[in-house]
């Protein structure tokens, strides 16, 4: 909360009424004659042409999917097909005002916008435009198919078969489809369309493409963003989310007024009455009219408003309308586009949630047969034209199809090469995300690296004595040099999260970065975590760099799919198209119980497609968050909160002012040894050390001290080297146990050096039970104390040693027979 | 919630304990301090008291199973309260059918498998180590880099340069005192000219391997002890007179002093079954039968034939057998059931004029004569001297189970019986 904003109690608590504007529902009145004036007969025409491609479209996958085949062409999809037919007109009639500036995502159910939004941009970009865009992307492998299907009389057509082209070949998993069939049927899209991400979680899109939106106003990129999301995914949290981040008066009220205000989002329901089987007007939800909750995100009612999307020209005008006032600045904006599918939810859909009477009653208001008889009632088409626009569209989707479902001309990828591995990850390096200045508020020699870089950059004096620690360089400001860094090289860099400005992070990580950084690069954001993460991963596919906080590692889980379904997945379903510039720090708690002091890297390690860092000391926190904010891929970045204040003790030469990174994936060892190795992950680090000087006192054993630093990627050589040394290893982190990170570790050390060990390799979490209140962490997290004990009863007995703790394998046995 | 009891750690080096006996009965009223059994280390005996009051719900091990510590041994808690989940984990089936009798899966060593760790293993394939007979100072035994290292630190070592000279036969250690660290050109001198071709190598094989390696293991596994004494033989040597001049119809003619000794011996062990037995996997087996191994030099080398059941066989007949089997094993034509089997044995080396010797064990057996030669005594008789011939006897025990006094008493009662044979023949 900025000091500017003042919260005055009398106007708080000052009596009066709330009042909301009314939300129009199926407003649209047909006008032929206006219509005629607004578009000409060709352009009506393309929208029944576009309509019936789609159409066609999908009957070819619903005969593959229900009789393997269709016209001649026998094959069997084994994926998903998520139909839309019926829903056409919506699909079609938003994209008559859209640009290919302007992003759209979907859902799951979403062949007929991509389609659409295709189709529309092919009739905007001029020719050279389109064959650059078809021989550059993914090296012109599409369109190389393409060019053996026909030949083409003109680029447009060329365009539109590569469009249908690649969406099929896409569907069908072929290496030549627009995302080298890693997407699929549910998330096919390709961005110099502005065909952007489509989702096949329920909602998913909403938040992504709210970050897309905050990437255009941030970095004063032209368009708007459309989520189409179902209506059911309203009731879903991150869609609630989006809808309030995307409404904050902070736009308005603190951001720089020439940015132009409110990311332009457009929250657009495709409103087929059904999610999956349960119905949300009626029966699942209580809004009446999807329309409605606009009304409770902000005092614009975000312009809600329902459409009949069973007539396209409705759909395209509310599309204008909403359109201008995303790029005046007036977002979000939101519309209940009512329509309806024919086709079941999925091939296995038996209809038992619906009558055969319903869906014939809008079968008999289908959307393609009334709006030909309206270009032929209004004489911009007669009945041979439609005729011979079916004809050709049955013929060249029934070629393309073909094509598509070859696996000469549309081969998978070959796995065995791993191509797949080889697209997790972008493995980038990038100074900027642009080239244009970097938005700041003073210079940086004036910032707070004015006292930062003046501050004892090693804790200890000469002498191993700590120095005041005021006046020493901490954790938390390592943290800050890395950000301020990125901040002035990278215009596109921007940093959000709950308490980020003023406050500083809750930690105080980024105390000084508020005076240095403008609001639209450094802001508050709603107690959304899902929002918050899902934003940073629209914002970062859309091009830009962006720095989600959590506050509290335990709050992951209010943004679980986000980070494991979003995140981690979306640089390999774009087959590399698209980068993923995110950096996710999430803070491990201490001292605040069981839903405020969980270590869970470990979780999101186990998800392929995230890199994880764990810096344990000062050095490696500003040189890992260098590293980080330099790369393209995602990174979930954890920091200790027994940490923030710690000044660097271990690297000798302290924190360096200047920039510099730490090799990615590369352990560090602190302490060399012979007799035992310990590896740690994040704060245990220091414990280990403190076992090391014990073990050395007290037994006359020398032990060698390693911090993993990374979970993924991680080079185990120098673990392995030191391993096949002494014989003896113990891996050591603050996660509960069962399940950790460590038993991956332990698992690989024992197949790389089996022949080498000594013992079983030992590890030591914590204990498998919610945290404990601070005054027993003692009871909860590893000790060095433990650490001895677990040498002694599983690695090396130590003479005349009596442990402490129980520590035998006998414990394995027993906490596991308990659960606990 | 049920406690479990667990059997302490009594100090650093104790792995486990045996249960003597159990004061509280299952069902029985316990309370917390109070004695729940007796138990035994190797070191002393002392009691385990209860860690909880209560009703005792359950024990899992028996009078006299040792338990490894740290296990749980028993639960105290409220009557008909569930304690499964404090039973030790079942390993093998349970010889008797005591609730849930188990081992710690932890300190199992699997039967006849040297428990040992992948690095030690590799660090004493490389240095050519033998650790069969080391024991592990690792967690449950197990050997560890640290065992692996000492045993290499007790070897003598060699140079590479030494140890090729010396395997060209041409070089041997030098005599000049001891060496304490390492072998290495400078210890090493020639060998006496021409002396190699005078060697004969030859691999062993056959009888000659078992032979090594089983006086080795014999050596290793054991504790010997030998006692020396012998036995007044003037009546053995005029019985063994009157035998030789019998009718040719009786079939005693053959009897031999030694066939005569194999008699005393087998009559005199069943009054001594801790000598007639053996011992193998920390049990000792008592023979009630003397199955009388008696050794036999042969040109293959030694053989130990058995005559079975000895102690009821008349001497007519084990003098048979005694001949029989002798042959056998000269002619090579000896069964391998006729080697194996024995309880007990007799080595003779007097034919040759040993006086008295150490004989080696023949394990699991634990105890085995040796027959030395007859030489004349000086013996106090009456207040003279008179020298009486008396046969040398050698009893090597395994001291491991076979105590010193025990074996001297079957020594003496023995040489009263050989200096009275025919009464023995009585008998």
């Amino acid at each position: 909360m900025p000091k500017s904003l003042t919260i005055d109690p009398r106007e708080a608590r000052q009596r009066s009424l709330l009042r909301a504007p009314e939300i129009p529902v199926n407003a649209y009145l047909s006008d032929p004659g206006a219509e005629a004036e607004r578009y000409d007969s060709a352009e009506l025409v393309n929208i029944y042409h576009d309509m019936r491609l789609i159409r066609e479209f999908e009957l070819v996958l619903d005969g593959f999917k229900k009789a393997g085949s269709y016209r001649g062409i026998e094959y069997n999809h084994l994926g998903p097909a998520h139909l839309s037919i019926g829903q056409e007109a919506a699909a079609v009639g938003q994209c008559l005002h859209l640009g290919p500036e302007d992003y759209i995502l979907g859902s799951h159910r979403s062949h007929g916008e991509i389609l659409a939004k295709g189709l529309s941009a092919i009739r905007v970009l001029e020719d050279d435009c389109l064959l650059d865009i078809m021989e550059n992307y993914m090296g012109g492998a599409a369109l190389r198919v393409v060019e053996g299907i026909d030949d083409f009389s003109d680029i447009e057509s060329l365009a539109q078969a590569y469009l249908i082209y690649g969406t099929y070949a896409e569907i069908f998993a072929r290496a030549t489809g627009f995302n080298r069939g890693m997407g699929g049927s549910m998330h096919t899209f390709f961005p110099p369309f502005g065909i952007m991400p489509n989702n096949a979680i329920v909602g998913g899109s909403a938040d992504i493409a709210l970050g897309m939106a905050l990437f255009k106003r941030i970095n004063r990129k032209p368009g708007i963003v459309v989520a189409n999301i179902g209506d059911s995914s309203v009731a879903s949290g991150p869609v609630w989310e989006a809808m309030n981040f995307a409404a904050m008066d902070q736009y308005h009220r603190l951001w720089d007024a020439r940015l132009g205000g409110a990311p332009p989002m457009l929250f657009n329901f495709m409103n087929n009455f059904y999610g999956m089987g349960g119905q949300p007007q009626g029966e699942t939800l209580g809004f009446g009219m999807l329309a409605r909750v606009g009304l409770g995100v902000n005092a614009a009612a975000m312009h809600s408003e329902r459409v009949d999307g069973y007539d396209p020209l409705a759909v395209a005008d509310a599309t204008r309308r909403k359109k201008e006032v995303l790029l005046a600045g007036q977002g979000p904006a939101m519309l209940d586009v009512i329509t309806y599918r024919y086709s079941g939810h999925s091939p296995s859909d038996a209809s038992s949630y619906r009558g055969r009477d319903e869906v014939e009653m809008w079968r008999e208001q289908d959307s393609i047969r009334g709006f030909g008889a309206y270009l032929r009632a209004n004489s911009h088409a007669d009945n041979q034209t439609l005729e011979d626009i079916n004809a050709l569209i049955g013929e060249k989707i029934t070629r393309i199809a073909a094509a598509a479902t070859d696996l000469g001309t549309s081969p998978r990828l070959h796995v065995a090469r791993d191509e797949i591995g080889a697209m997790m990850f972008s493995d980038g390096r990038a100074d900027a995300l642009d080239d244009r200045e970097a938005d700041v508020t003073q210079p940086m020699a004036e910032s707070r690296f004015e006292v930062t870089s003046n501050k004892h950059r090693f804790g200890l004096d000469e002498g191993g004595k700590p120095l005041p620690k005021l006046k020493t360089l901490t954790y938390a400001e390592a943290i800050f040099e890395a950000m301020l860094h990125r901040f002035y090289q990278d215009p596109t860099m921007i940093a959000f999260g709950e308490e980020n400005r003023d406050w500083g992070g809750a930690f105080g990580a980024y105390r000084g970065l508020t005076e240095a950084i403008p609001y639209h690069r450094l802001f508050n954001t709603p107690i959304s975590e899902a929002a918050i993460v899902g934003a940073a991963v629209g914002y970062a596919l859309a091009g830009g760099r962006a720095v989600p906080e959590l506050m509290y590692c335990d709050f992951m889980g209010r943004a679980g799919d986000e980070i494991f379904n979003q995140m981690a997945k979306w640089q390999a379903m774009s087959a590399n198209a698209l980068r993923m510039p995110l950096v996710l720090r999430v803070s491990v708690g201490m001292k605040y119980g069981a839903q405020h002091s969980q270590d869970w890297s470990s979780l999101v390690a186990h998800i392929p497609g995230l890199k994880v860092y764990f810096p344990a000391t000062a050095y490696d926190a500003k040189g890992m968050l260098n590293l980080a904010l330099r790369g393209t891929d995602p990174v979930v970045f954890f920091e200790s909160q027994r940490l923030y204040s710690q000044p660097e003790t271990l690297f000798a030469g302290g924190v360096p002012v200047e920039y510099y990174e730490i090799e990615e994936g590369e352990p560090y060892l602190h302490r060399p040894g012979s007799d035992i190795t310990i590896v740690t992950i994040g704060a245990t680090l220091y414990r280990a050390l403190e076992a090391a000087e014990r073990l050395r006192r007290e037994q006359g054993l020398s032990a060698e001290v390693i911090d993993a630093r990374f979970l993924n990627p991680l080079n185990y050589e120098p673990i392995i080297q030191s391993v096949r040394k002494t014989g003896k290893v113990l891996l050591a982190s603050d996660a509960s146990e069962r399940g950790s990170f460590l038993h991956t570790m332990a698992s690989n050390i024992s197949q790389l050096a089996f022949d080498f060990l000594d013992a079983p390799v030992a590890v030591l979490g914590a204990r498998n039970w919610i945290t404990p209140p601070a005054e027993l962490d003692e009871s909860f997290f590893p000790s060095a104390d433990w650490m001895v004990d677990i040498i002694h009863e599983r690695l090396l007995p130590l003479p005349g040693y009596q442990p402490r703790t129980r520590q035998g394998l006998a414990e394995i046995m027993t906490r596991n027979r308990a659960g606990v | 919630m049920p406690q479990a009891i667990v059997m302490p750690k009594l100090g650093n080096t104790v792995e486990s304990a045996i249960i003597l006996s159990w004061h509280v009965g299952v069902g029985d009223p316990v309370q917390m301090g109070e004695a729940l059994c007796e138990i035994e280390t190797d070191k002393a005996t002392l009691e385990v008291e209860s860690s909880a009051s209560g009703i005792l719900l359950a024990r899992f091990f028996e009078a006299g199973d040792e338990v490894p510590v740290m296990q749980n041994i028993a639960v105290v808690g409220r009557a008909g309260e569930s304690f499964d989940r404090l039973a030790p984990v079942p390993a093998a089936p349970a010889e008797h059918a005591a609730p849930r009798v188990s081992h710690d899966h932890s300190d199992e060593k699997p039967a006849d498998k040297v428990l040992i760790s992948p690095r030690a293993r590799n660090l004493a394939g490389r240095k050519g180590i033998d650790y069969s007979e080391t024991a592990g100072t690792g967690p449950a035994g197990r050997i560890i880099e640290r065992d692996i290292r000492a045993l290499i630190d007790r070897q003598v070592k060699m140079s590479p340069v030494a140890k090729a000279m010396l395997a060209s036969g041409e070089y041997q250690i030098a005599d000049k005192g001891p060496i304490d660290k390492r072998i290495t050109k400078s210890d090493l001198a020639p060998s006496m000219p021409g002396a190699s071709p005078e060697l004969k190598a030859m691999p062993l094989t056959g009888v000659r391997k078992t032979i090594a390696k089983r006086m080795l293991e014999s050596m290793q596994r054991t504790a010997q002890l030998t006692l020396n004494t012998s036995a007044d033989a003037s009546s053995l040597r005029g019985f063994r007179a009157r035998l030789k001049s019998s009718d040719e119809a009786l079939g005693l003619r053959g009897v031999t002093i030694n066939d005569l000794l194999l008699f005393a011996v087998a009559r005199t062990l069943p009054a001594f079954p801790e000598l007639n037995a053996l011992y193998e996997n920390d049990r000792i087996l008592q023979h009630a039968r003397v199955h009388l191994g008696m050794a036999v030099d042969t040109p293959r080398g030694l053989l130990v034939p058995v005559i079975r059941g000895a102690e009821s066989l008349s001497l007519r007949v084990l003098s048979c057998e005694a001949n029989r089997l002798a042959a056998a094993c000269r002619d090579g034509d000896v069964l391998p059931d006729e080697l194996a089997g024995g309880s007990f044995t007799a080595t003779n080396l007097g034919r040759l004029g040993i006086e008295s010797f150490t004989p080696i064990l023949n394990p699991p057996q634990v105890g085995i004569l040796g027959i030395g030669s007859i030489n004349l005594k000086p013996v106090e008789r009456a207040g003279a001297v008179a020298h009486v011939p008396h046969i040398g006897l050698s009893l090597t025990v395994n001291h491991q189970v076979v105590d010193g006094a025990p074996a001297a008493r079957f020594l003496a009662q023995l040489r009263k019986n050989i200096a009275s044979i025919e009464l023995l023949l009585a008998l």
